[in-house]
């Protein structure tokens, strides 16, 4: 029976994930943590078994705070980092200090810590570049996105993957970072959610490059084996859909509009203005040029996770 | 795609006939669960490709293919050929070739360079046909799936080389042998008699590095003169089983294997010139 502290509680991943820890009987207690006020977390039933407390990740003293008390008091042996901005308009240090500092602050601390042994991290697909000359298919051994051009959204992603795979074997406690594919459903943080949500899916002409997309479900399956393994290392986590743009949203029953790349830009940094919308055309054109899957090989050696919940698509049914 | 799988069914059905539909549903490809294999193959869209492509096979270029039961039934393989031509004719008549005489059918997988993944239309319609980009990763993730690569060690050189050098390979690149090593999967080599005078070379314009295609061609005529193809296979050379994996590492293994298989593809387009009693015979 382990303690498990969970960041980013609040978030769909990490709700699903604290309900699936709390129904598992390997589990004694969930410590989540999250920035909503605690009468608007989590609002389901634990027997006792959950414990949720809003910190704030960004301010380093919270983190100790933490750390050295509910979390050792509760006996946490797994970390699972789920916390990151998932607004890719968002910028500024403050967003640098929750996406990156937090972890940091948390692998530092884990590391003098009486009963963490383990930090699970949730990193993301969009750590990879994307080009031309690179496979379509991704192992963990792939190129990382160190463009300096590139948005601190993904700049961010990047430092906090390196942060903790840098730490691996150096660390007291073992270190696993998941390389998530995106989860089609709302406030997952998902790029291609955001694209499928508009009233229409403008794409390159010309161009329909394979993709892979995850549920909540399977990317909770991978956090739990990583939770209760053992062993460290990068993973990547694909999803149970592997299928081109134009299938993609085609089943998710919006209107596909193919336009030259140059046009789609602007239109959807209109968008953005317009409606707010996450979708940034400038992070996703190459993965929409040339593709990108993950090759999940190495989790199902080490982690024995298999991607086994398909997408619901909305206008599913029949492939042709 | 601007159209669907089942429209390219319609078609291929329509105008390709039951042959090439029969070859399309008795392939073998693994499915990643839309239909798609994950390098974005589709049935298909295969039977697309291979009825686009049966005129020039049949009519134009008459393709005439000897030894096609030395290409491996199963498991990792190797097709490296000789290419020319200034369009990829070449390739495209290989690909249908392997198609066509393979049983149960294969779809060999054409390693194309990288500006091809940047052509709008043409490099959905290639990917959907199992073409992909030349990265190694996307080479050993086929060779370990068991695939059949189809690989012109002579490169984007070889299909831009001037009249006068026809049938006299460019450099010999040596990245197939190293994956044949490397991933235990025999090299067939492949001599193509023919496309070498479809299309001969005026010049060729640099383009500066303005475009991802290094340099325009300027043929002598507009489309290709319907040269008769002459495909020849050799016998497979096992480097699998005259290496281990380690050896991939060691430069003059992987220099001498490449070697080996610039002469027998050599000693196939010689004894193809040999054979054919003219260019359009």
């Amino acid at each position: 029976m382990i303690s498990v502290l969970v960041t980013g509680a609040t978030s769909p991943v990490g709700e699903r994930l604290v309900r699936s820890l709390i129904a598992d009987t390997r589990v004694k207690h969930v410590l989540a943590v999250g920035f909503e006020p605690e009468d608007r977390a989590l609002p389901f039933s634990h027997r006792k078994r959950l414990t949720y407390l809003p910190v704030d990740l960004t301010r380093g003293r919270k983190v100790r705070e933490l750390l050295f008390g509910p979390a050792r008091d509760l006996e946490c042996e797994v970390v699972v980092h789920l916390a990151g901005n998932s607004d890719p308009h968002d910028k500024g240090r403050k967003i640098h200090r929750y996406n990156v500092e937090a972890l940091r602050s948390i692998m530092d601390l884990a590391d003098r810590h009486p009963t963490i042994r383990r930090i699970v991290v949730r990193s993301f697909g969009v750590v990879y570049r994307v080009s031309l000359d690179l496979p379509i298919l991704v192992r963990e051994d792939h190129p990382l996105n160190l463009s300096p051009s590139a948005p601190q959204y993904v700049r961010d992603r990047v430092e906090a993957d390196l942060t903790a795979c840098a730490r691996m074997g150096l660390a007291n406690c073992e270190i696993v970072v998941l390389r998530c594919a995106e989860a089609l459903g709302p406030g997952t943080g998902s790029q291609l959610y955001d694209y499928l949500d508009g009233p229409v899916a403008l794409r390159p002409a010309g161009f329909d490059p394979m993709l892979n997309v995850a549920t909540v479900a399977d990317l909770v399956l991978a956090l739990e084996k990583a939770t209760h393994g053992s062993g460290e290392g990068v993973f990547n986590v694909p999803g149970y859909d592997t299928l081109p743009l134009s299938e993609c949203v085609r089943k998710w029953g919006v209107p596909a509009l193919p336009l030259p790349g140059a046009l789609i830009k602007p239109l959807y940094n209109l968008r953005h203005a317009v409606t707010g919308s996450n979708f940034e055309y400038g992070l996703n054109r190459h993965r929409m040029h040339f593709g990108l899957v993950l090759d999940g090989t190495r989790a199902r050696k080490v982690l024995g996770f298999v991607p086994s919940s398909p997408v619901d698509w909305p206008m599913g049914g029949p492939i042709n | 795609m601007p159209f669907r799988p089942r429209i390219a069914q319609a078609i291929s059905s329509l105008f390709g006939g039951p042959a090439v539909r029969d070859r399309a549903e008795r392939l073998h490809f693994p499915d990643a669960g839309h239909g798609y294999d994950r390098f974005g193959l589709h049935p298909d869209f295969v039977a697309l490709g291979d009825t686009i492509a049966a005129p020039m096979y049949e009519k134009w270029f008459r393709v005439k293919s000897y030894g096609a039961e030395k290409i491996p039934t199963t498991g990792p393989a190797i097709l490296a050929s000789n290419h020319s031509g200034t369009l990829p004719a070449d390739g495209m008549m290989l690909w249908t070739d392997v198609l066509r005489r393979t049983d149960p059918p294969r779809t060999p997988r054409p390693v194309a360079d990288y500006f091809v993944a940047t052509l709008p239309v043409v490099s959905t319609l290639f990917a959907r046909c199992g073409v992909v980009s030349g990265s190694r990763g996307n080479a050993r993730a086929l060779l370990e799936a068991g695939e059949l690569l189809m690989i012109f060690p002579e490169g984007t050189p070889g299909i831009t080389k001037p009249f006068s050098q026809r049938y006299k390979l460019q450099e010999w690149r040596k990245g197939h042998c190293e994956l044949a090593i490397r991933y235990n999967a025999p090299v067939v080599p492949v001599g193509i008699v023919g496309a070498e005078e479809q299309m001969p070379q005026l010049g060729r314009i640099p383009t500066g590095g303005f475009s991802a295609i290094p340099h325009i061609p300027v043929p002598a005529t507009l489309i290709p003169l319907p040269v008769r193809y002459h495909i020849h296979y050799g016998d497979p050379i096992r480097l699998d089983q005259e290496y281990s994996s380690n050896d991939a590492d060691d430069p003059e293994i992987v220099r001498e294997a490449a070697a080996r298989v610039k002469v027998a593809v050599q000693a196939l387009l010689e004894q193809g010139l040999r054979m054919r009693k003219g260019i359009f015979r």
